[in-house]
């Protein structure tokens, strides 16, 4: 009782976390939205070659979106030294790299649920395939927080080149995408492609508490 | 246990390191022999097939490095054997070069066989991503200041991207690819003839070689930079 107390008190100081720093937030999906406008001005305003490739879009720029606010993820705890407090406070590092994923997965990709139906509405997809989309994104997203957390504790000790956490992400993201994106242009075995994206977030959320569980005790038995 | 120790590794490699550049170097003028003058032409393709002897060993031998690489990395972590951080700072460009090569000589293959130098094709794809997962290894070895937290964090990476080789490996049967599927490497008997073997084989051996040679080298190196940086 008292452990759930602890995960209550820490999911309520994400959330306050979140809250003040909102506008971070909407910046993200305020990206997400200029770059769809940017895209559109690129290729031109047909609709007939727009619609294609929306699904595409929207999930290459969910992906750099949330590239974006990977250092938000364990930096600032870890330089604040909230993260030892947390830790002397009985959670193992796996297990704050799991609760740490699922907060991101609710607060910053979350949002992005909301914002998905205006895009399709820009990019003019069907409304069958937007609940398609939001299922596949639904789990999705859940691997893009997993992949996140392994890179950005990789991270926290490199001071110099940063942009390689966004880079380790993409490259374990080719799957996601991938099978996402398929999952939507192939609709006659659509449950089939969602097992395998199924299947894709097992696996990830099984490596996800170890490796980045490992490389968190390691940046702060060296810091 | 020459291969796990430093010190004894420091030895061997110096008995090994001449008699094995100068057997790469042997094999690599017998090879490009059989492989230009002694082997025949394809009946379709002509005389682009010698691309294949360059092309198969260093593709053999992009993934052959990073199996072991995986392995040391396993070693290292598991049972704390600084050997493999060592091993995989030293080898990682190495596997490097060998999937360029891979890649700039399959486009130089594919040009006059499939007509373009590049299709998003399984098989091509997969060894990109190889190429870029060895690009940000270096890049890791580069670019984090805490030796001890670098070789550890390079380690668990190596591990998670190993993900990567049995799709290389498998892509040509899971999906229907350009690519050919494998002909040599296979449970049945290899369905190439014993003329392209040879020089085919020869390659190979030359081009493992030259990649444990440069491999000693480099690991020497990295033992020496190492011990100066303790003391």
């Amino acid at each position: 009782m008292k452990f759930l107390n602890k995960i209550i008190w820490f999911y309520y100081r994400e959330y306050k976390l979140n809250l003040s720093g909102f506008q971070d937030i909407l910046t993200n999906i305020i990206f997400f939205f200029v770059s769809i406008f940017i895209f559109i001005f690129s290729i031109g305003p047909d609709k007939k070659m727009i619609s294609p490739i929306g699904i595409g879009i929207i999930w290459t720029l969910l992906l750099l979106s949330s590239t974006l606010s990977l250092r938000k993820f364990y930096q600032d705890d870890f330089e604040n030294g909230n993260l030892l407090i947390i830790h002397l406070n009985g959670f193992s590092f796996g297990f704050i790299a799991i609760l740490k994923t699922l907060s991101h997965f609710l607060f910053v990709q979350l949002p992005f649920l909301f914002s998905i139906p205006i895009a399709c509405i820009l990019l003019n997809i069907s409304s069958d395939k937007l609940i398609n989309l939001l299922t596949s994104f639904a789990v999705g997203s859940l691997i893009l927080s997993c992949l996140g957390s392994i890179s950005s504790s990789m991270n926290l000790m490199n001071q110099r080149n940063f942009l390689l956490g966004s880079v380790i992400v993409m490259i374990f993201s080719v799957p996601v995408i991938i099978f996402s994106v398929g999952v939507i242009n192939l609709e006659e075995n659509f449950n089939s492609l969602i097992n395998i994206l199924f299947g894709i977030l097992l696996i990830v959320f099984a490596i996800n508490p170890w490796a980045s569980g490992l490389c968190l005790k390691l940046s702060l038995e060296n810091n | 246990m020459f291969l796990i120790n430093p010190n004894k590794f420091n030895k061997v490699g110096d008995y090994l390191f001449k008699p094995l550049l100068i057997l790469s170097i042997i094999l690599f003028a017998l090879g490009l022999l059989f492989s230009f003058y002694l082997s025949p032409d394809d009946y379709q393709q002509g005389s682009t097939v010698r691309i294949m002897y360059v092309h198969v060993p260093s593709a053999w031998l992009a993934l052959l490095t990073y199996a072991i690489m995986t392995l040391y990395s396993i070693l290292a972590l598991a049972f704390r054997i600084p050997f493999g951080f060592i091993f995989n700072t030293a080898v990682a460009p190495i596997g490097a070069v060998f999937t360029l090569i891979c890649i700039i000589s399959g486009s130089l293959w594919g040009k006059p066989m499939w007509g373009t130098w590049w299709v998003w094709d399984a098989r091509l794809t997969s060894v990109a991503i190889l190429f870029i997962i060895y690009l940000t290894i270096i890049f890791m070895n580069l670019s984090f200041e805490n030796r001890i937290v670098r070789e550890k964090v390079v380690a668990i990476f190596i591990l998670v991207g190993s993900v990567n080789l049995p799709i290389v490996k498998f892509s040509v049967d899971w999906w229907n690819t350009l690519h050919q599927p494998a002909t040599i490497s296979k449970l049945s008997k290899p369905s190439i003839d014993p003329s392209m073997l040879t020089p085919l084989i020869i390659m190979t051996i030359a081009f493992m070689m030259i990649g444990i040679a440069i491999a000693i080298l480099r690991i020497k190196t990295e033992i020496i930079s190492r011990k100066s940086n303790l003391s």
